[in-house]
């Protein structure tokens, strides 16, 4: 990603917060570096802890990097209110003032954004329909669902029409049905020329919906790049082939079969090629054995162990336990 | 700029409304003023001064919980409720939200003392029968030190927990209508870094009784609203002063 035609560029960023009693500083974020180009959508993966939240703040001006730079649309970020007009940002599990209706609510939030009062009521009946809260502008939001409340936190951020869209853990808390709104919400961000840098701890959601994803532990980059990229161009781990009948024993016992690449289940014979030519051998094989091909799948990496190998794993060591099988990281 | 910051205190004005803590301290204020009334019945001589006295100390009083109270919690409840996220992320520079929510807190208070103030004055009106704008004088002076009173809690508030906020605020009170005393005894130190310390002090420190009018109106001293305006003029300096520092504090503040 070129920096000229990034909307967000982060650079070296470092930042520590100071705990305790004796304000002993500890690092959150350390050398952060990346950018999000033009209408591009960028996933932001990391477990609890590893620093998203932060960095989201600071894209935000929420909180200051102790060193490094942080540009949005090529300004230091938040400086000028001009560019912080052109974000719309959702927090993290948004809280909102519960003495209001989601329409007074919409209301505050147009006027600090320097709407007019016709072009914020038309906008907030919009998002509101958007976001599936139809109707909800009366309602006092101490009445809202957890799940409404991060409608109305994505309908706010939107209200304004902003060129990039921020948002922390925009599917937190949200059932299936409203995961999948949201992830048509996105897309449609993307297709009406939108940037929308997101972080979220569900990997399959960031795999759908992104670009590029940028993967942090405990304050480090550990990837970044094309989801395709990231899990290789084939992609294939390996191709699992379903034989049935099983076949005899003993011919099993001389075919010379890799051992751990097998798997019984019931009446089907399943095993592990390293690759399609190795299947090919296999199936001729076994067919001259008497069994059957029922299924042929190509299993390939998916985003999710990469982000076992590159932070859960390191994680799950550090906590004393395995890290995750393949058998259990192709189950999800 | 001015819609903004007319926006965050117009939503700060609908938040402590809606308060249900200030309607119990409203209502209890209320009940004592109406029965000065009574009270009046009981005492021997000056009966209504006994009304006008008690009720404006009673304003005094309840409008100090209401300003301490509502006061120190108003910005660290939107930074613990993380509401001043969607705020601040916004086109709008913090000191702009500090001033928002003084101003907002100021209206509520504005209305406030003038409902305690009005049944004041009419209470007084249905036993004496005749008018006493001394009322609206003195409350009015009231008003002007809860004011000063709430800008002091938005600047504890704007680095340290609520307690503690609500601890320096009434510290704050207590002092503020002694620091007169304190440098005349100052003054009269031999020690001449005592002196100027005291000095220090005084120039510092609010002096809360510039706002006192309750013994004048009591004794039917002051007619005019014009004895206010320089001590208009000392709270408004004082309170721009107090803002500048919340925002200054304020601005580099990071939220966790």
């Amino acid at each position: 990603m070129s920096t000229e035609n990034a909307v967000i560029t982060v650079d070296r960023v470092r930042k520590s917060y100071p705990t305790g009693f004796f304000r002993r500083r500890v690092l959150v974020l350390s050398d952060l570096s990346f950018s999000v180009g033009k209408n591009e959508i960028v996933g932001f993966l990391g477990p609890n802890g590893a620093g998203k939240t932060t960095t989201i703040k600071i894209l935000n001006r929420l909180a200051f990097p102790d060193r490094g730079d942080v540009t949005v649309f090529g300004e230091e970020a938040g400086r000028r209110s001009e560019s912080r007009r052109r974000i719309g940002f959702m927090p993290e599990q948004p809280y909102f003032y519960e003495y209001l209706t989601a329409g007074e609510f919409l209301g505050l939030c147009g006027h600090l954004n320097g709407m007019g009062r016709s072009e914020i009521s038309g906008r907030s009946r919009l998002m509101l329909s958007r976001v599936g809260l139809d109707g909800a502008d009366r309602t006092a939001i101490r009445k809202f669902s957890k799940g409404m409340m991060q409608r109305l936190g994505l309908a706010q951020a939107l209200l304004h029409d902003p060129e990039l869209v921020i948002l922390d853990e925009p599917m937190s808390g949200l059932d299936p049905v409203g995961r999948m709104e949201v992830r048509n919400l996105i897309r449609e961000m993307k297709a009406s020329g939108k940037t929308v840098f997101f972080s979220s701890h569900i990997i399959s959601d960031v795999e759908a919906l992104c670009d590029r994803v940028i993967m942090l532990d405990k304050g480090v980059k550990v990837a970044e790049g094309a989801v395709d990229d990231l899990v290789g161009q084939e992609g294939i781990q390996y191709v699992e082939i379903q034989f049935s009948p099983v076949p005899p024993a003993e011919w099993v016992g001389k075919a010379g079969i890799p051992k751990g690449a097998v798997t019984v289940q019931g009446s089907a014979f399943i095993l592990r090629a390293t690759d399609f030519e190795e299947a090919n051998r296999w199936i001729e094989r076994f067919r001259e054995a008497g069994s059957q091909v029922r299924s042929c799948v190509p299993v390939k990496r998916r985003l999710e162990d990469i982000y076992v190998e590159q932070v859960g794993g390191r994680n799950f060591r550090e906590a004393g336990m395995p890290a995750r099988s393949e058998e259990e990281s192709r189950d999800g | 700029m001015g819609n903004r910051i007319f926006a965050i205190a117009a939503n700060t004005f609908r938040e402590t409304i809606r308060n249900k803590i200030l309607y119990t301290i409203l209502a209890f204020a209320l009940l004592v003023i109406v029965l000065s009334r009574f009270l009046a019945d009981l005492s021997v001589g000056e009966l209504t001064r006994i009304i006008v006295d008690v009720g404006l100390a009673c304003i005094h009083l309840f409008g100090l919980l209401i300003a301490v109270f509502i006061g120190i919690t108003l910005i660290s409840n939107e930074v613990e409720r993380k509401t001043v996220y969607l705020i601040l992320s916004r086109p709008v520079p913090r000191w702009e939200f500090i001033l928002g929510k003084a101003v907002g807190l100021g209206a509520t208070l504005a209305l406030v003392t003038f409902v305690m103030s009005l049944t004041l004055f009419l209470v007084h009106l249905g036993y004496e029968g005749t008018p006493e704008i001394g009322i609206f004088i003195a409350s009015a002076g009231i008003y002007m030190e809860l004011v000063l009173l709430v800008c002091l809690a938005s600047l504890f508030s704007s680095f340290t927990t609520p307690t503690l906020s609500a601890i320096f605020t009434l510290s704050m009170f207590l002092i503020g209508h002694v620091s007169k005393d304190l440098m005349v005894f100052g003054g009269r130190a031999s020690s001449r870094a005592v002196r100027l310390a005291s000095d220090v002090l005084f120039y510092l420190l609010p002096n809360l009784e510039n706002f006192n009018w309750k013994n004048e109106i009591v004794y039917g001293g002051v007619h005019s609203f014009s004895v206010l305006l320089l001590p208009a003029g000392y709270m408004l300096s004082y309170c721009a002063a107090v803002l500048v520092l919340a925002s200054l504090i304020f601005s580099r503040k990071d939220f966790k």
